[in-house]
């Protein structure tokens, strides 16, 4: 059990097992004891696919979620997170995202002799292709997994630094207080609405 | 304390088959009134030091809940249509496998059911091809119990605060949770329509109440267990307050596959596979089964035998059958600054103006209305991408609106209709060997025709409080449930239904059920609350019968 794991377990503990009741700003403390702890114990495997794979799926996740001026897919190291998770927790959709994967790069090479490889498409080539295969299962699948790799716990290998999450704004503490956002700033209290209900 | 712990032959007064929303009221309140209890759940007993903010785990790994590797399931629109099987990510009928079971890993709206869910078929009459019926019992009868929930359970809320609510005999035990940006937005809208929003009852502690801390506003509500223990699960409430009476044991790990009976036609006790795989039988002098809309029925089908062929409790034939999901409809609103749902409840403000089915809509159906958050972080960018553009600059563009925005969803029937249901699946088989669960699921038309009415009434309202966008969520035929009811309807009449109004099976006089299960309409969207109040009754009424040598 590693340091954070023991303060989460006793401060827990304390709270909710012992019947003790924490105010606010214990929250507030446990949540900063909390804040870079996204433990979990999920078993990351080997690499899948080779470098070529790689690339093409890393630039295929790039559309997916672009890099402008925030950070996207590439850089949240999406196409690493796929990768190992069809090594690991997701080997069951392997088979057939990898056999989805091939058969892509196989007719990318022969629509595209001058590219050869996805990863090699001007970015207009590679919109081109993917606006032409977006209905099909494996489009679906490559968007659930890059949505997972971009918006999951970095302990999985995706969300690189928290990337994804600062692009959406979450913040991912574990407790927070109101107000929460701007029009429950200034609410001014419930009152029963008049007249009856039809 | 000293834990109470029973041999498996030594016969016990209750076997207890589930430790969800029903089966830990049901514990606790036997052994409270001194019956000697085994509580059973399939699944681990896990604390708050186990709970992550695990998206991936908890909704596309099965962590928490039934999971397709181990307990696959086959789901299909009609008889007549092909059938899919699940074996990887979620299973069509979802519930946490865990001490606690889905009362651990719910949002918490605590609606109580209206007069009009108890008696709906009489004032509005038949409906062809559904057995829409009335329930043997009535608001009042529950009323006792709603208000044990409240004060026993823990419910915040703010009593009074709809002109429509049903009576009440108290008040709720702590105040409504703090309003989110959502619950103003909503309010506002809604108000400018006349209509009349109110503060959404929680299961979860605003303050602290009964041993338990205040909420932590983590966000992390629908989907995971509460690492705060604010959220009334039975795991936190009913379930410890039943181990502390000495009398209730909770056996985890331990998943019951066959409730054994002699010749004379009674349950002896259930047969059990505990964690080591060992099969096992615990005696008890009766059973209650309280294991979920989709594990009760099933686990009545797999305890068939030559006396009971169409499985336990079945004469009727009605075991399985009726299964109701309720339909939920989502908007999804944009506003010009932020709100940061992803902050605290789901939920913070309600309505029921259109509660009631109105026949001049055309349809049968009613339900509520809230204003939620739009979920978390990798399932609202997956919901993101059904309702626009799906990929590329457009895509990415929607994904930075997080913050800025909202869900209004709706809540609505859905009527029973005798093919929906659960079966044993004739080949496929769980882990440990037992029959599948076999879903046959197809929306009646009337609940779509519902579905889109509330969606329409969202768009007004969300139009109303301003947003800068409306997107309207897909209205399709569902094929994924998480509220599982009706497939073990409760009635007077033993052709037509499996257990009597205190919850005895028509068919075997010491076997009970009570769960979501027991349902004989769907409500308006929020089961729960009603589960856990005919749960109280229930375990009221068993422990009266047992005292008079009555079972």
């Amino acid at each position: 059990m590693d340091k954070l794991t023991a303060t989460r377990r006793s401060l827990l503990q304390l709270a909710g097992w012992l019947g003790v009741s924490l105010a606010v700003s214990d929250w507030e403390a446990l949540a900063a004891e909390l804040h870079h702890e996204s433990g979990n114990t999920a078993e990351l495997g080997p690499s899948l696919l080779e470098s070529g794979e790689l690339a093409d799926l890393e630039a295929l996740t790039a559309q997916i979620i672009p890099t402008d001026a925030t950070p996207g897919a590439r850089e949240a190291g999406v196409a690493h997170f796929i990768d190992r998770a069809l090594a690991s927790f997701m080997a069951p959709l392997a088979t057939q995202f990898l056999a989805g994967l091939r058969s892509l790069r196989n007719e990318v090479r022969s629509r595209y002799p001058e590219g050869v490889s996805f990863a090699n498409l001007s970015s207009a080539q590679q919109i081109e292709y993917l606006t032409s295969i977006e209905h099909s299962a494996f489009f679906g699948s490559l968007r659930l997994l890059t949505v997972l790799g971009m918006f999951s716990n970095p302990s999985y290998g995706g969300n690189q630094n928290e990337v994804g999450w600062r692009l959406l704004g979450f913040q991912n503490d574990h407790a927070y207080s109101p107000p929460f956002g701007y029009y429950d700033k200034d609410y001014p209290g419930f009152h029963v609405s008049d007249g009856a209900v039809p | 304390m000293t834990l109470a712990r029973y041999r498996d032959s030594y016969k016990v007064d209750f076997a207890v088959v589930g430790s969800g929303a029903a089966g830990g009221v049901m514990a606790r309140e036997l052994a409270r009134n001194g019956f000697q209890v085994v509580l059973f759940e399939q699944g681990p007993r896990l604390g708050p030091a186990q709970f992550q903010h695990d998206e991936l785990s908890n909704w596309f790994l099965s962590g928490i809940t039934n999971d397709p590797r181990v307990s696959p399931q086959s789901f299909r629109a009609s008889a007549s249509e092909p059938t899919v099987v699940s074996r990887f990510g979620r299973n069509p009928l979802f519930y946490a496998r865990m001490v606690g079971g889905s009362s651990a890993h719910y949002t918490g709206n605590y609606w109580r059911f209206r007069e009009i869910d108890f008696d709906e078929r009489s004032r509005l009459g038949e409906i062809s091809g559904t057995g829409f019926a009335d329930w043997p019992i009535r608001y009042a009868d529950l009323e006792p119990y709603y208000t044990k929930v409240d004060w026993e359970v823990g419910v915040s809320g703010l009593a009074g605060a709809h002109p429509g609510e049903p009576p009440r005999s108290k008040p709720y035990p702590m105040p409504p949770l703090p309003v989110k940006s959502s619950g103003v937005l909503f309010e506002r809208g809604a108000r400018k329509l006349g209509l009349h929003p109110f503060p959404a009852p929680m299961a979860i502690n605003s303050v602290p109440y009964r041993g338990r801390p205040g909420c932590g506003h983590c966000g992390f509500c629908h989907g995971f267990a509460c690492e705060f223990t604010a959220k009334s699960s039975t795991l936190f409430t009913m379930i410890p307050e039943a181990e502390a009476t000495g009398r209730c044991e909770v056996r985890s790990d331990s998943y019951v596959c066959r409730i054994e009976t002699n010749a004379g036609g009674r349950a002896t006790g259930v047969t059990f596979i505990d964690g080591h795989k060992r099969t096992r039988f615990q005696h008890a002098s009766a059973v209650v089964v309280c294991a979920n809309g989709a594990e009760t029925p099933r686990l009545l089908l797999m305890s068939e035998s030559s006396r009971f062929p169409q499985g336990l409790a079945n004469s009727s034939g009605v075991v399985g059958k009726y299964l109701m999901f309720n339909y939920s409809t989502r908007m999804s609103a944009v506003f010009e600054h932020e709100l940061n749902e992803y902050k605290s409840v789901q939920v913070t403000r309600i309505l029921h103006d259109f509660y009631e089915s109105d026949p001049k809509r055309g349809f049968y159906g009613g339900g509520g209305i809230d204003a939620r958050i739009g979920p978390q972080p990798a399932v609202w960018a997956l919901r993101a991408a059904e309702e626009g553009p799906s990929w590329g600059s457009a895509y990415k563009a929607r994904l930075m609106e997080f913050s800025r925005s909202m869900v209004i969803a709706g809540h609505g029937t859905s009527l029973p209709v005798a093919t929906n249901s659960v079966s044993l699946d004739p080949e496929l088989k769980d882990a440990w060997g037992m029959p599948a669960i076999r879903a046959t699921y197809r929306d009646h038309p009337d609940d779509l025709a519902n579905a889109r009415f509330l969606q329409d009434r969202s768009v007004e309202i969300g139009e109303a409080a301003g947003a800068t966008r409306l997107t309207r969520g897909p209205i399709a035929e569902q094929n994924f449930g998480l509220h599982l009811l009706g497939t073990c309807r409760m009635g007077d009449a033993p052709g037509d239904s499996v257990i009597d109004r205190y919850h005895r099976t028509h068919d075997v006089k010491n076997l009970f059920l009570c769960d979501g299960s027991s349902f004989v309409t769907s409500g308006r969207g929020q089961p729960t609350m009603t589960i856990q109040a005919l749960a109280f009754r229930a375990a009221d009424h068993i422990g009266q019968f047992a005292r008079r040598g009555e079972i």
